[in-house]
């Protein structure tokens, strides 16, 4: 069957899509308490005050999370309003791996004027181990791999989106 | 031919003309292709005790009945495959009949009706079905070109049981003429998948004397991996 076509979430989706504590993900296991945060940008330099981040992750042991059917909210799953300085926050665990792979969190960027939401991820581990990633194979030899890895600040991980222009956040298509 | 493994293929481009607010947003550079399997994974999981009650009549939030057309939205979350999206969330959000949203940043002068708020939420059953009460929403001006008209919609976000199912949408009226003046409607380039966007008359979905009845199905990508906690 033909799926249906995306469309922007526009900028009323505010009220309607807030969860409360949708910036806390949760787990069913304890981790290491981290902080992701940054700023999105558009092609001008311009922070996006009305857009919406979701993220999902593994939890700290590897698995994948689920919350019991008697709970309130979904596990794993980060739901976040971009501020009027066009910042995020999500406070969350250190995702833990699926084998040997540097630690990561999807990331969907969904806005106004965005017909259908940006995929991407962000790494939070060094270089050398997010270059060893065979899922980055294309990007061998590219500074702009470099868009994909949080800047480490003891439990904060520092990393701005920018949909286009110099420094553009690698997105996926998938 | 569609290509219906790329569920990316009936979706609108990134950088749309006529549509200004893409031009800033739109990535230039070439999007990394991943295989569609790494998204293929079970989960996220909502439980049920996330939906209140009151969540799926967006009629009964104020003191009295929200002004406008009574109406009952329904339909089935169904994968590529044709088979139901159980268990899996919908959210909805709207204007009111007059064409406002209950949002600040909205600054259309209609005016905003205290008795509605134009949000709700539910859980699709094991049919993939979902049902909304609501009020049919008015159409309102933007800043997009000169006389520029959004055609009445309402917004759907739908998660999925897969990341690759999660589709944020808007569901259209039938035989609205702002359809074909619509920048984002006309975003997407081929005529069948926009029609997928455009409900359908159904007086039967409808309630008696009270409500009309529109049948809305959503098609999401298809997902192989078997759904979490379901």
């Amino acid at each position: 069957m033909l799926r249906t076509p995306s469309q922007t979430i526009g900028p009323f989706f505010h009220e309607a899509l807030r969860w409360a504590g949708g910036e806390r993900v949760r787990f069913a296991e304890p981790g290491e308490a981290i902080t992701l945060t940054g700023r999105l940008l558009d092609g001008a330099g311009e922070t996006l005050a009305d857009s919406l981040i979701e993220t999902w992750q593994l939890s700290p042991s590897g698995k994948i999370p689920a919350a019991g059917s008697g709970e309130t909210h979904p596990h794993g799953l980060g739901r976040v309003e971009t501020d009027k300085n066009g910042v995020y926050r999500i406070e969350t665990l250190m995702p833990g791996s699926s084998g040997s792979g540097p630690p990561f969190i999807d990331v969907m960027v969904f806005a106004r004027g965005l017909l259908k939401p940006l995929r991407t991820r962000v790494y939070l581990a060094d270089e050398a181990r997010v270059r060893a990633d065979p899922l980055l194979k294309p990007l061998a030899g590219s500074p702009r791999i470099g868009t994909l890895i949080a800047k480490r600040d003891g439990s904060v991980f520092h990393w701005d989106i920018r949909l286009q222009g110099v420094g553009e956040t690698v997105f996926f298509a998938t | 031919m569609t290509d219906l493994s790329r569920p990316i293929s009936v979706d609108p481009p990134y950088d749309v003309p006529d549509y200004k607010s893409t031009h800033l947003r739109a990535p230039k550079e070439k999007l990394l292709e991943l295989p569609p399997s790494l998204y293929d994974t079970p989960g996220p999981y909502v439980p049920a005790g996330f939906i209140r009650d009151k969540d799926t009549d967006l009629t009964i939030h104020g003191k009295g009945a929200p002004l406008g057309e009574r109406m009952v939205v329904t339909g089935r979350i169904l994968d590529a495959d044709g088979k139901p999206v159980r268990r899996s969330l919908v959210e909805i959000w709207q204007a009111n009949a007059s064409g406002r949203y209950h949002h600040p940043v909205d600054t259309h002068d209609a005016p905003l009706d205290p008795n509605f708020h134009g949000m709700g939420r539910m859980l699709t059953d094991d049919e993939g079905r979902y049902r909304f009460i609501t009020v049919k929403p008015g159409a309102y001006p933007w800043l997009n070109h000169p006389f520029a008209w959004r055609p009445a919609h309402i917004h759907f976000s739908l998660l999925g049981n897969a990341p690759i199912q999660r589709l944020v949408t808007q569901m259209y009226f039938p035989g609205d003429p702002l359809l074909a003046l619509d920048p984002v409607y006309m975003s997407v380039p081929d005529e069948e998948a926009r029609k997928r966007m455009i409900c359908a008359l159904d007086l039967q979905a409808g309630i008696e004397g009270d409500a009309l009845g529109y049948r809305y199905d959503i098609v999401l990508a298809g997902a192989k991996a078997t759904p979490l906690g379901i």
